[in-house]
């Protein structure tokens, strides 16, 4: 008997703007003047706050930070294409896409300076708290897909990852099932060429990372996640296929990480100076940039009033940071679980103790009041 | 003999092992170019060569099953999981695999590996970097799971642990790393599996420790000893097999024991060590064991980190505990 072919698949790349901001109208997304303004505003926003943050981390007023430099389009711009309702699971790399859905930066400050006050999504949004352990949100953000379709919504999740978890077994796990189950989910991969040291050719011998979807019944697309409106569109069409029952997509957006993974880190033991030129001359943020001055929907004069408010809107943000008062250890006993049982009563009696102690003998200052709810 | 920080020790501990069995490959996320992100691995690549000093894809599990097979097939595999935080998905392998091998085939198959992991808080780290989650490791049978506190004991039991023939999880204290220093032999030795060492004579309680907390230990005992209490501390090196005979002696001295450590005390190390003593040395004993051990909660971020884990105040309050129960009674 001859061979057959018994599927055949093909996985597509989507680029809307050229590298000198010019619009392919033929592939280009419907898309409001508002809608493009608030991408841009927010995304320069997130610009300054990460520069911002840097700075922090290095006068020794913030933990070990995770820069989004560069990654712009492919954090703020998905946020912005959902409703509230819809579910968003970002990484730990997630500081864009909870800024572009209304958390104030403050808490994103707040966590990585150490502070377990710092998770604090705005009222009535569907958003989730992210997860350290790479890749492990990628089946619970399958369980929300799952669980809205049972409850008769047409909500959708939208699970970021990275390149680097995409090899992780969760990742395998998350699109079978939502490819069984026809889930509204998207697995958004910000592929931005490392996992820490790590190349994207070491994780996965495949051309593409969303070819991987036609291994689950799931649809598959390459964007150039430095290309806000493709991002935009892919993202866009993604949440509609999710709402109107047709399955999981896998969205490959290729972009860079162009600081180090953390600030913990020194990428120049491991990548070129080169390399990083390369693609600092793709910066999304400049592309779009260019592409509204291009098509006369803003004048130099708005960008840089736009500029200009961002980095007024982040100074307060971070004045708002430092003017929150240490935290009170016992406010560690807060919140793990409804009730506290008696090894926490005890405990936190014996904290309290030491503390007491510790102030007695002058090794600590007076400490703000407890705020968390206990027992 | 040349003055060495602990993750020296590690490093040329693996180097020799290497250089003197060229089954033993190293594998892992971030291991090679970069060294590991605390650079145990540093230089080793260019050593060995990328097929000896292996990058793998961001997968732990895979990692994890991937030394299984290596093993069987006669290589000596190292793995290192970046944080011990991220082992959690590695249970699977190591619950249902690693301790049962040697068993389910009659003695026919063995895996002669060794899982390194570093382990613990206190360094201002994101959450999920602190972790000291060694008893889901102590808890499960066939593997031995080991922990140094000095650049010497660094070297030699992580070439003991490539040596032996069974799997060994191997936790690197990670806050000692750069800042516990000593001297380490320069030849190539093995500090030998389930032996503790007393890292300081004393006659009226017993610390029992492993990892970084025998260095807080230490400090409590230096305070102790300002109001005339002398403290003898058991560095366990060795948490599975535990050296029984070790411990029971220095508590049959002291008449009292605590044990310090940096996990919650409910299901810990700790719980297993402080029910041995009072099975096997109650007679010995003048006041009931006390441990010493991290809150039963999630541990917090860093800006309280310090309030969560044990420092040496606390530990003092531990061994306090046991003399003044004496008075009581
Ligand atoms: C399960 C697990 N293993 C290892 C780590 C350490 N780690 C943190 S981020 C990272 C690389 C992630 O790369 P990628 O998924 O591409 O995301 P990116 O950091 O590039 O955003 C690693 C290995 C972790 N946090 N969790
Ligand atoms: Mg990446």
């Amino acid at each position: 008997m001859p061979l057959t072919t018994v599927a055949e698949h093909k996985t597509e790349r989507l680029e809307v703007l050229a590298a000198d901001g010019t619009l392919d109208a033929s592939v280009a997304p419907r898309i409001s003047k508002e809608k493009l303004l608030e991408l841009f505003t927010v995304m320069t926003r997130i610009r300054v706050f990460d520069e911002r943050a840097i700075k922090l981390q290095r006068q020794g007023r913030l933990g070990t930070y995770p820069q989004i430099l560069g990654q712009e389009a492919t954090q703020v711009v998905p946020a912005l294409c959902l409703e509230p309702k819809d579910w968003l699971v970002p990484t730990y790399r997630g500081q864009g896409a909870y800024f572009a859905r209304g958390m104030k930066l403050r808490y994103s400050l707040l966590y990585w300076g150490g502070d377990d006050r710092g998770v604090k999504f705005p009222e009535g949004n569907n958003d989730l708290m992210f997860a350290i352990p790479v890749g492990s949100h990628m089946t619970q953000a399958m369980g929300l897909a799952w669980g809205e379709k049972l409850r008769g919504t047409k909500n959708v999740s939208i699970c970021w990852i990275g390149d680097g978890a995409s090899s992780k077994g969760d990742f395998h796990e998350a699109l079978t099932f939502a490819g069984v189950h026809k889930l509204g989910m998207i697995m958004f991969i910000e592929n931005n060429q490392w996992a820490i040291s790590l190349g994207r050719e070491a994780q996965c011998a495949a051309e593409t990372l969303a070819q991987k979807a036609h291994g689950y019944g799931a649809y598959g697309i390459q964007v150039d996640g430095n290309d806000a409106l493709a991002v935009y569109k892919a993202v866009c069409e993604a949440v509609a296929r999710g709402r109107a029952g047709e399955g999981p997509t896998v969205i490959e957006a290729i972009t860079y990480r162009m600081g180090h993974h953390t600030t913990a880190d020194d990428a120049t033991r491991y990548r070129s100076n080169e390399e990083v030129a390369e693609w600092k001359a793709k910066d999304p943020l400049e592309r779009f940039r260019k592409y509204l001055l291009k098509d006369g929907i803003l004048d130099q004069n708005a960008l840089d009033r736009i500029q200009k408010e961002a980095e007024e809107y982040v100074a307060e943000e971070i004045k708002e940071y430092e003017a929150f008062s240490k935290p009170n250890p016992l406010d560690m006993f807060a919140n793990n679980f409804a009730t506290a049982p008696w090894p926490l009563i005890e405990q936190r009696a014996e904290l309290e103790e030491i503390l007491r102690e510790k102030q007695s003998r002058n090794e600590i200052p007076e400490l703000p009041p407890a705020e968390g709810r206990f027992p | 003999m040349a003055i060495k920080n602990l993750l020296q020790g590690i490093n040329e501990g693996l180097r020799q092992a290497m250089e003197a069995d060229e089954r033993v490959v190293l594998l892992g996320e971030d291991i090679g170019k970069n060294g590991g992100v605390f650079r145990v691995t540093d230089g080793l690549q260019k050593l060995f060569g990328p097929s000896r000093v292996v990058d793998t894809p961001l997968a732990e599990l895979g990692i994890a099953g991937a030394a299984v097979g290596l093993s069987l097939t006669g290589m000596k595999p190292v793995a290192e999981i970046q944080f011990s935080g991220f082992t959690p998905p590695i249970l699977d392998q190591v619950i249902c695999h690693f301790g049962r091998m040697r068993n389910r085939t009659g003695g026919r198959s063995s895996l002669p590996l060794v899982v390194r992991a570093p382990q613990g808080g206190l360094i201002h780290a994101p959450e999920h970097h602190s972790e000291a989650p060694e008893a889901y490791f102590c808890h499960t049978t066939g593997i031995k799971v080991v922990m140094p506190s000095t650049p010497e004991d660094a070297k030699g039991l992580i070439i003991a642990a490539i040596e032996d023939p069974d799997p060994v999880i191997y936790f690197e204290p990670k806050r000692l790393y750069r800042t516990v220093k000593g001297e380490v032999p320069e030849e190539k030795y093995a500090t030998p599996l389930g032996k503790c060492r007393i890292a300081r004579e004393g006659s009226d309680c017993t610390i029992v420790s492993w990892g970084a907390m025998v260095h807080t230990s230490l400090k409590a005992a230096e305070e102790l000893e300002k109001s005339g209490v002398s403290v003898e501390i058991v560095d366990l090196r060795t948490l599975t097999p535990l050296d029984i005979d070790g411990v029971l002696a220095s508590v049959r001295k002291t008449g009292r024991a605590v044990v310090a450590h940096e996990a919650p005390n409910t299901g810990s190390w700790a719980a297993e060590v402080s029910s041995l003593i009072h099975e096997r040395a109650f007679d010995a004993l003048k006041a009931p064991v006390q441990r010493v051990g991290s809150w039963d909660i999630r541990q917090p971020l860093f800006k309280t980190e310090h309030y969560y884990i044990p420092d040496a105040h606390r530990v003092v309050r531990g061994v306090n505990k046991t003399l003044s129960r004496v008075k009581a009674a």
